[in-house]
């Protein structure tokens, strides 16, 4: 049986090429996704070990709860109560981590890109509590020594007994590296850029107070007593809490790069339904005469899934090499996007075997209905020329496909009003099944609707229409595969764009100030101190100079207000000098006065202003690093000031006190006409960037912008399994129609009108995906975002020119897909079919 | 020219003076290279005349279907000429030997080759369609249809049509263009022997009524003796011919011949 079915299987091992490929290139990426996820999740081991010593915790109580990549934000730990639990005798020790970042030898800043990841802290010797240790050099002594982590030190090319300069909140710092640290047996603390200083370093002096106090040598029964109104925790919990946040970060990436995954094989597998139904068809007269001469149904199914599992075995094989070379490209991929994930080189044996098993499994599943459905032909049919299969749809699956719609309408329409999620889900998901199944159905219709065009192209325009239409029931998985991609495709895109316009407001035009300030990277540190701020205003036109203090607060208890955007539930809140706002933003002011906006008189803009139903003159309280602080509308804007989240509430720079803000600005925007060189070469610090209003908007959005990047590479794995799945379905109908072709040829026709009538039909199949995938995208983005924002975001930002591209650079893909077999078909040799006959 | 390989007396009616419609000159067929060459036509010399219907006929490995081949420009000769009219066919690319098959040649094959997706009558017009300078003449299409018994199933796709009617569809394929030769292989090797003596009564109607050419490579004497002339084949070469010939005279020369 097996000898048997290898035989055939090797006969047709052409046919099963492509097929190979797209199992090769699911499996390669999963397999890749799963080790790069597994080989991150260890990530945490150097915390716990090097805070084996610390019995308890000390921090303030948490304002916002972390939310995916965003940070929890928390009250500090006053300076007193560190000086109370060191006067009590207990070993404590506090850390503010102030900014610090590193100047690279070449003088372009360095360490992380991240916020609140270039930090300070101090060298603590012998105490059990410090996670450091000093591998190379020797411990910083005073004000002018420093010492860095071993990973910092060599991304920025320093050594020991190198001059090293880095900045602070306080300004630039120039000190002698005179060690390189290990952190827990590591290299570094993962995803931080330490500076160790002398625990007397000015840099580290607390302010208003600590991040956290660490205790040893005590438990939090003992320590709990002098800390009142703050949080004391078991060393043990705070790690797990440390290394779950950790994990938090990492998790929400690993589940996102699985997704992309699970997506690629899901593709994968409507390729191999698709190869399947198709090539089995064709066999029917070999599996008849198979049947003729006494083979049984059983049989006749093994013979198939044993083929379908072979066809499995040597795309996983493929695959797996492929996923073991691809998971450097991955994470080199991630590195490009500035998204860096720390990872080891262990080899997880459990992701190759779970590629082992969803390659075969898949391959095997995916051929059963077809192998089921094939084993059911008729002895007979051996004997009869089998020319033309049945032009109609089967009834069952438009039935079924007309259901899935019904209930995707009901459901979408029930979910947007009531604004469930879940109904929307599901409406969602009905849909995209109403779709597939509905599939050869407009195919079909595509077909009829464009005949009359085509034949205006002679009869092989009729050709290409009339076989469309003839196998839209087997051709139609190709199609559904291509829709799966495209809609995945558009819906980021038009995800991205609403919220990209959530971030950036309609600003483009309101901004009257011509110069942004801000420190850099992804999300810009809070590097503007007073000092950077007055040389700012020393520049040569520099009319004013406007700062921007940006934090965030939650609603206090019993006050909703859900405003749609990003921060998940958090507000975002700016502080600024008002009067000179106006005087560089443009706003559009729908109630009271930008003047009345002083002391605790906040403006909002009027998204919040709905979601909270407040009018100017109300009063609503809001939960700060500092506690609960009492603020009053002074003014309601139309759209608020571009930012990430964008500021619900404005306020003057005197309230940032009441909120616990104590830090630098994180921006600044200057009024005036002065020259952007000008302006860096006042600043003179590699960390601070001048940039224009317009690119101040755009770099907004450049952390979606990497994200987005992200999901289109993981998506282009799933459009191109798809693609290949075009090029599969092309062959394979080819190879069917060699005899008509050769007619057809024989008759007359040129090679270029047989190329023309098959990219014209496989087009034609990819365009009815396309569509389909970017009308179900529009939908799906439309209901979902009204459902998660309640009305207050309608239909997402949809841009024609985006459809268009997405459109034409998806029809190019397929047809350049179908190209190669469509070509090698068209130069079909009329003589290899009649000395066949 | 090749008349050392030819009886004498074939020559003349073989040769090429008189209303040739397709000539080979000298053309050879080589297939394989070094030890594994086959040569499939040998130097042979022959022409069709206007208006004649020929068959081509020899043993298996004869090289009679080469010869049909390499004459209507299907096969390329590995040397020689081979000519449709004045057209040397070996010149000509593939974009030129698509307009010559579409305008001055017919085929019939045994195995029908119908465009499953098109009608009877979409197969008929295919080569007419193909040709955006050409436009169907319906009288013609009528007639054809009717004296091939068709008239009622041209609205049928292939798979709805019997044998016979197939290859009748073929035949009015081939008819359409008015081609100036119509080069058959084996048409009536599918089809019992009632419905090929009927197609057989076609094509000698086509070549009295109409003035058709017709090339045909058989191995059938019964198909052979409604011919205007037998021409026989061996080793690549043209050997013998006849003229008006009889089932027995073909059954004869075929036995001498194997």
């Amino acid at each position: 049986m097996i000898k048997r079915t290898l035989k055939l299987a090797w006969f047709k091992r052409n046919r099963y090429a492509l097929t190979i490929v797209a199992i090769a290139l699911s499996v390669a990426f999963i397999v890749s996704t799963l080790l790069l996820t597994t080989s991150i999740s260890d990530v945490g081991a150097p915390l716990q070990e090097a805070y084996t010593n610390v019995d308890a915790v000390v921090t303030g109580p948490e304002v916002t709860e972390a939310d995916g990549p965003q940070q929890a934000l928390a009250a500090q730990v006053p300076v007193q109560v560190l000086n109370q639990l060191t006067a009590a005798g207990f070993d404590a020790e506090g850390f503010a981590n102030p900014y610090a970042q590193v100047i690279n030898s070449d003088g372009a800043a360095g360490g992380q890109d991240q916020a609140a990841s270039n930090v300070a802290r101090p060298w603590l010797g012998e105490s059990p509590l410090n996670g450091f240790e000093i591998v190379e050099g020797r411990p910083p002594v005073g004000e002018g020594q420093a010492a860095i982590d071993v990973t910092t030190a060599s991304s920025a090319g320093l050594a020991v007994g190198d001059a090293m300069s880095f900045v602070s909140d306080t300004g630039l710092q120039e000190v002698e590296l005179v060690g390189l640290a290990s952190f827990g047996g590591a290299d570094n603390e993962p995803y931080m850029s330490i500076i160790l200083l002398d625990s007397q370093h000015p840099v580290l002096a607390p302010g208003q107070g600590y991040d956290y106090v660490l205790v040893a040598g005590a438990t939090e029964a003992d320590v709990a007593p002098l800390t009142p109104g703050l949080e004391t925790r078991s060393g043990a919990d705070w790690i797990t809490s440390q290394v779950d946040q950790l994990n938090n970060f990492l998790g929400f990436f690993s589940t996102f790069l699985t997704v992309f995954a699970v997506i690629a094989v899901v593709v994968g597998m409507v390729i191999v339904t698709n190869t399947f139904t198709v090539s089995l068809a064709q066999r029917t007269e070999e599996l008849a005469l198979l049947r003729l001469v006494g083979t049984t149904r059983r049989q006749l199914l093994e013979q198939v899934v044993i083929e379908a599992f072979l066809l499995g075995a040597a795309g996983t094989l493929i695959g797996i090499v492929f996923g073991l070379l691809g998971v450097n490209a991955l994470g080199g991929f991630l590195d490009l996007l500035g998204l860096t994930i720390e990872r080891s080189n262990a080899i997880s044996v459990n992701a190759i075997l779970i590629g082992m098993l969803v390659g075969i499994g898949v391959t095997v599943f995916a051929a059963v209905r077809p192998a089921w459905k094939a084993s059911e032909v008729a002895p007979i049919e051996a004997l009869r020329s089998v020319d033309v299969e049945a032009p109609g749809a089967s009834t069952r699956r438009t039935i079924a496909a007309a259901a899935a719609m019904v209930i995707a309408a009901g459901c979408l329409i029930w979910g947007v009003s009531q604004a469930d999620i879940t109904f929307t889900g599901v409406g969602i998901g009905a849909a995209f099944l109403g779709l597939y199944l509905l599939a050869d159905v407009l195919i079909r219709g595509t077909a009829i609707a464009v005949r009359p065009l085509l034949s205006r192209a002679g009869p092989t325009g009729t050709v290409a229409s009339r076989n469309l239409q003839r196998n839209a029931s087997r051709t139609s998985a190709a199609s559904s595969a291509l829709m799966i991609g495209i809609c995945l495709i558009s819906f980021f895109t038009l995800m991205a764009a609403t919220i990209g316009q959530l971030i950036a407001g309609d600003s483009g035009q309101a901004f009257k100030a011509d110069l942004v300030v801000q420190g850099i990277g992804n999300q810009p540190e809070p590097a503007l101190n007073d000092e950077t701020l007055e040389a700012l205003a020393a520049v040569d036109g520099v009319d004013r100079v406007v700062p921007l203090y940006q934090t965030s607060a939650v609603p206090a208890d019993g006050v909703e207000i859900e405003r749609a955007g990003p921060g998940g539930g958090a507000l975002g809140v700016a502080f600024t000098d008002v009067e000179g706002l106006e005087l560089a933003y443009d706003f559009v002011v729908n109630a009271g006065s930008l003047d009345d906006v002083t002391g605790n008189s906040v403006v909002v803009d009027q998204l919040t202003a709905d979601a909270a139903g407040l009018a100017v003159g109300d009063g609503f309280p809001l939960t700060s690093q500092a506690g609960q602080v009492d603020v009053v509308v002074g003014a309601i804007i139309e759209t608020s000031l571009p930012g990430t989240p964008q500021p619900a509430i404005i306020g003057d720079v005197e309230l940032a006190e009441s909120f616990g803000y104590t830090l630098p600005a994180t921006a600044a925007y200057l009024v005036g006409d002065a020259e952007q060189g000008d302006v860096s070469t006042a600043i003179d610090l590699p960390t601070i960037e001048v940039v224009t209003a317009d690119d101040y908007i755009d770099g907004l959005s450049s952390n979606l912008d990497t994200i987005l990047a992200l999901v289109y590479a993981l998506l282009a794995v799933a459009v191109i399994v798809a693609l290949v799945g075009i090029a599969n379905t092309v062959s394979l109908a080819i190879s069917e129609r060699v005899g008509e072709i050769a007619a057809t040829r024989a008759a007359g026709a040129s090679s270029r009108q047989i190329l023309w009538s098959l990219l014209a039909e496989f087009g034609l199949l990819a365009l009815v995906g396309i569509v389909s995938g970017l009308a179900l995208a529009w939908v799906s983005a439309a209901t979902f975002f009204t459902t998660l924002s309640d009305g207050q975001i309608g239909t997402p930002e949809t841009d024609l020119v985006t459809g268009g591209l997405i459109i034409t650079g998806g029809l190019a893909a397929a047809v350049a897909a179908s190209w190669f077999p469509a070509r090698s078909a068209s130069r079909t040799d009329i003589l290899d079919v009649l000395r066949a006959d | 020219m090749s008349g050392v390989d030819l009886p004498v007396g074939s020559n003349g009616e073989a040769g090429l003076d008189g209303d040739n419609v397709a000539r080979l000159v000298a053309a050879t067929k080589t297939f394989g290279e070094g030890d594994a060459a086959v040569t499939a036509l040998n130097n042979a010399t022959i022409g069709f005349r206007r208006r004649q219907f020929t068959a081509v006929m020899g043993p298996s490995g004869s090289g009679k279907s080469t010869l049909m081949y390499c004459q209507s420009g299907l096969d390329r000769l590995t040397s020689g000429h081979a000519y449709i009219g004045d057209v040397d066919v070996s010149t000509l690319n593939d974009q030129q030997l698509s307009v010559l098959r579409r305008s001055k040649l017919g085929f019939i094959f045994q195995s029908f080759h119908l465009v499953p997706a098109l009608s009877a009558r979409e197969n008929i017009t295919l080569p007419v369609d193909l040709n955006p300078d050409a436009e169907v003449d319906e009288d013609f299409l009528a007639e054809l249809a009717g004296v091939l018994g068709i008239e009622n199933r041209l609205q049928n796709l292939p798979s709805q049509l019997s044998g016979g009617q197939r290859q009748r569809v073929a035949v009015a394929r081939a008819m359409i263009p008015r081609p100036d030769v119509i080069f058959a292989d084996e048409p009536t090797g599918a089809l019992d022997s009632k419905t090929s003596g009927e197609l057989l009564a076609y094509l000698r109607q086509a070549v009295d009524d109409l003035g058709q050419t017709i090339v045909m490579v058989t191995h059938d004497a019964v198909a052979a003796s409604h011919c205007d002339r037998v021409v026989y084949v061996q080793d690549g070469h043209l050997v013998d011919e006849a003229m008006n010939p009889t089932v027995d005279d073909v059954l004869d020369k075929i036995r001498e011949l194997s």
